[in-house]
């Protein structure tokens, strides 16, 4: 892939000269290694399973990818300013009641508007609570998910909202190009995501406010602002996810997303954000959504029952940091 | 295309001395992406000996150290203790061999007690497993004692309670505990004042005489003439010569070693165009830490503040920026009140401010140089809201050229010499197009050569119309780069000197005028 995750490729290197294998394995080895990883998981499977090498297969996988991509993208904002949004389950449930209330009532667009418009209100309430109460990010959002969760189960009264407008339901199973919406959606995701963080004046500070917020501050960076900001784009990428998820179901769920929080950062993790910031990508946070989706699908197929696979992603993402920290060492010219 | 330099490598005979080298680094290689920081580099360590090492910032003494402390693995090259090979597995590897390094950045547990930090890994037990604490105490008292600092540390104190002196002789006590032969020290005296680092200069003497040898590295030629008994100087990452102290003429030959060219001027003539007062603060307060702060500064001119550290310099040029906020006082440029309120409001008004502490407050390490170079003027590389890494790159480029910036902008700003750290946080400040330039403390830890550039740049500036302000510890420095000097102490200006009355005493008894009296102006630290 591209070296997008550090400033410093994003510059080329032409000035470098000659190419020693053992410098550009220190140097990408952590970009590269994912999606090596994921290429191998796929020779895998597909060896494995005659299923699992299929158009239907695939597109599955990216149905069922795409919410949590979407989440995941939103989190890579959060985790690159050094912080950390555990709300994300919470607002996937709660953008899921409002917006199958508002389409009910008032049509699809309406509802789509108030799913984001709601994703980054609760965005911006994080963002204040972290910044101007000074809560840590961890508190502050751990908190925000059990208030945003109350207020979506007693929205809807603890049940599902139906009623919801059947072209928006279809959109979970409809088809541009050969590829599934929520795909799309995702994608689409991506790629605004891909292009604040790398080309936008709010991205790069949020790479400077993460890595060196005092030096961020100094140079005239509204640090707050920056973290602010960080947690709406993570509370409105919950709310993409969410409207996958809720045409998926068919209906506003008040439980929809629970497993989302650890997923979504183990995605993020894997991807290789660091959770101290400012350092990452967000293409990479992509081949991290990629490889749990496609583990658990190949697993599946396998018939490897649902908690052992549990038991391998957790393990997965151990060994994903480990290796992380020895990239990080040998880049930085330091042991440990 | 080194090779025909390391062959001239000028190696004094044992001088009759026939203690065998304790240890010996052989050809030591090591490679960093993109960088050769060590290209086959030797030197041998006697026993007894204070052995020096200069060089300037990048020159390989951090690796080697590094290497020679266990902390990083030679991609060549070996070492030998006592004619043994012997390859570390890592720090406590190197301690067992009996090295001991004591680093720049004190490694001290703030939380821990005196006597906990100095047998950290290393702990006295009792009853088999269980730590002592009095008996850990009790021989901390004792080492403490051997150091002459038994009276001002208590072997219970928290660590964290010390000064940046008291917690130089934890590490060393720490290595007394561990009874090395071999103490290696990094840039010791940089924090300490000039009467702390005396008194380690002499404990180093004493260490010496018990048989320690004492590897020894600093930016302080005055010192390594004083107190080693050879020096080795690396350049570019080789050895240039290992010389006696004897033989040298003069640290005048060893900066021309360290820099491989005769050093042109260090202090390079200041600017003569002083133009009208371009900056101006009244009356500026922040209660318990400064008052009444009132000064200016010309365009063109480059003003001085000196003072103990403690005064209260760093403080009002924080306020000043708007990083901290002060209870009153009007700043003023070219006459007119700005409203300063954080320091995006002072880059707005074209005011610059170069944080003392380069890695923590001024540079972004995990970000490359060219973003550091752009970060407070982000807009100056977009297009519609959009960043061009092209201009990114091109901006940092022409910022970086005329600064003598030697390392790699694309590379992460944490790989940079100190010295090029620096250019890039002024490259940074030099392309906001600020007019009002704070530098505090510009060249602490940084060697000659990037001294005389930093001063070269300064003095371009207030050429180019900037009024400059220098905050520094070193009096050579003050007297020499600038046109007035402003003297704090205690949180206020006891004193303005003009350049024709500069005097060392004068701002010396003016710095120590809040503090107890009768104590002599000699202490003032890094006073030359």
């Amino acid at each position: 892939m591209m070296g997008l995750s550090e400033s410093a490729d994003k510059i080329s290197t032409e000035s470098g000269g000659r190419f020693v294998p053992v410098a550009f394995l220190q140097r990408y080895g952590r970009e590269i290694g994912l999606p090596v990883i994921v290429v191998i998981l796929t020779i895998v499977f597909s060896a494995n399973s005659e299923v699992f090498l299929s158009l239907p297969n695939f597109r599955n996988i990216g149905v069922s990818a795409a919410a949590l991509a979407a989440v995941s993208f939103g989190q890579t904002f959060a985790v690159l300013t050094a912080g950390l949004d555990l709300s994300v389950g919470s607002i996937v449930a709660l953008v899921s009641i409002v917006g199958a209330i508002v389409m009910r009532d008032h049509g699809i667009a309406a509802g789509m508007a108030a799913s984001l418009a709601t994703g980054a209100l609760v965005g911006l309430v994080n963002g204040i609570v972290i910044t101007r109460f000074k809560v840590f990010p961890f508190i502050a959002t751990l908190a925000m998910m059990s208030i945003v969760s109350g207020l979506a189960l007693s929205l809807s009264g603890g049940v599902a909202v139906t009623g919801v407008p059947g072209a928006f339901a279809d959109l979970a199973y409809e088809l541009i190009l050969g590829v599934p919406v929520p795909v799309v959606m995702a994608l689409a995701v991506l790629l605004v995501a891909y292009v604040i963080l790398g080309y936008s004046r709010l991205g790069r500070r949020i790479y400077a406010v993460g890595g060196n917020e005092e030096a961020a501050r100094l140079s005239g960076i509204e640090v707050r602002g920056i973290k602010v900001a960080a947690y709406i784009l993570s509370g409105l990428c919950a709310a993409v996810g969410s409207v996958i998820l809720t045409a998926r179901v068919a209906s506003g769920q008040p439980s929809l997303g629970a497993t989302l929080p650890l997923e979504s950062v183990a995605a993020v993790v894997l991807g290789g954000i660091s959770l101290f910031g400012g350092r990452g990508s967000v293409v990479g946070v992509a081949f991290g959504v990629l490889f749990v989706s496609i583990l658990s699908n190949g697993l599946n197929l396998l018939n490897v029952p649902s908690y052992t696979q549990m038991m391998i992603i957790g393990g997965a993402l151990i060994l994903a940091v480990a290796l992380d920290q020895v990239f990080i060492g040998s880049r930085m010219g330091r042991k440990s | 295309m080194n090779n025909s330099f390391r062959s001239e490598a000028a190696v004094t005979p044992d001088s009759g001395r026939e203690t065998s080298p304790l240890v010996v680094l052989d050809n030591l290689v090591k490679d960093y992406p993109g960088v050769r920081a060590l290209r086959g580099a030797s030197m041998d360590l006697r026993r007894g000996e204070v052995h020096a090492l200069v060089g300037e910032n990048g020159a390989g003494k951090s690796t080697l150290i590094r290497i020679l402390s266990g902390d990083v693995l030679p991609d060549g090259g070996s070492i030998a203790i006592d004619g043994r090979p012997v390859v570390f597995a890592g720090p406590m590897d190197a301690r067992r061999h009996g090295i001991v390094t004591i680093f720049q950045e004190l490694m001290i547990v703030p939380e821990l007690t005196v006597a906990e930090n100095i047998f950290l890994g290393n702990e006295p037990a009792s009853f088999g497993a269980f730590y002592s604490r009095r008996e850990a105490e009790r021989r901390a008292a004792e080492i403490l004692r051997t150091l002459g600092a038994g009276l001002n540390i208590r072997p219970s104190q928290q660590a964290g309670s010390l000064s940046t002196a008291q917690k130089q002789l934890v590490e060393i006590a720490r290595a007394l505990a561990l009874r090395a032969p071999v103490i290696v020290m990094d840039e010791p005296t940089a924090a300490l004042s000039e009467k702390e680092a005396t008194a380690l200069r002499q404990l180093i003497v004493r260490l010496r005489s018990e048989g320690t040898s004492i590897l020894y590295v600093s930016h302080r030629l005055d010192e390594v003439m004083e107190i080693a008994n050879r020096v080795t100087v690396l350049r570019g990452g080789e050895r240039i010569a290992t010389l006696d102290i004897g033989a040298i003429a003069g640290t005048g030959e060893l900066i021309g070693l360290m820099v491989g060219r005769p050093l042109a001027e260090l202090f390079p003539p200041r600017n003569a165009k002083v133009g009208e007062v371009a900056f101006s603060v009244s009356n500026l307060t922040r209660r318990g830490v400064f008052e009444d702060i009132s000064f200016n500064v010309r365009a063109g001119e480059v003003v001085g503040f000196a003072g103990l550290v403690g005064a209260g310099r760093t403080e009002v040029m924080r306020a000043i920026f708007g990083a901290d906020a002060p209870d009153s006082g009007v700043i003023r440029k070219k006459g007119q009140p700005v409203d300063i309120r954080r320091p995006r409001d002072a880059i707005a008004s074209g005011i610059a401010y170069l944080p003392e502490d380069r890695k923590d407050h001024g540079l972004v390490l995990s970000m490359s140089g060219a973003e550091n170079v752009v970060m407070a003027s982000l807009g100056k590389s977009c297009t519609a809201g959009i960043v061009s890494w092209k201009a990114v790159r091109r901006n940092a480029q022409d910022i970086a050229g005329p600064l003598q910036f030697r390392g790699q902008l694309d590379a992460l700003a944490g790989t940079a010499s100190g010295g090029n750290q620096q250019k890039l946080v002024i490259g940074k400040w030099v392309l906001t197009g600020a007019d009002v330039l704070i530098f505090d403390e510009p060249t602490r830890g940084i060697d000659v050569g990037a001294k005389a550039e930093v001063y070269r740049l300064i003095h371009r500036l207030a050429s180019e119309g900037a009024a400059v302000i220098l905050v520094s510890s070193e009096l050579s420095e003050l007297m020499n780069v600038c046109h007035r000097i402003y003297v704090m102490s205690g949180g206020r200006i006891l004193d303005e000197v003009s350049q024709e009355e500069f005097d060392e005493q004068r701002i010396l008894a003016g710095a120590f005028a809040a503090h107890l009296a009768g104590k002599p102006a000699s202490l003032m630290a890094g006073a030359a």
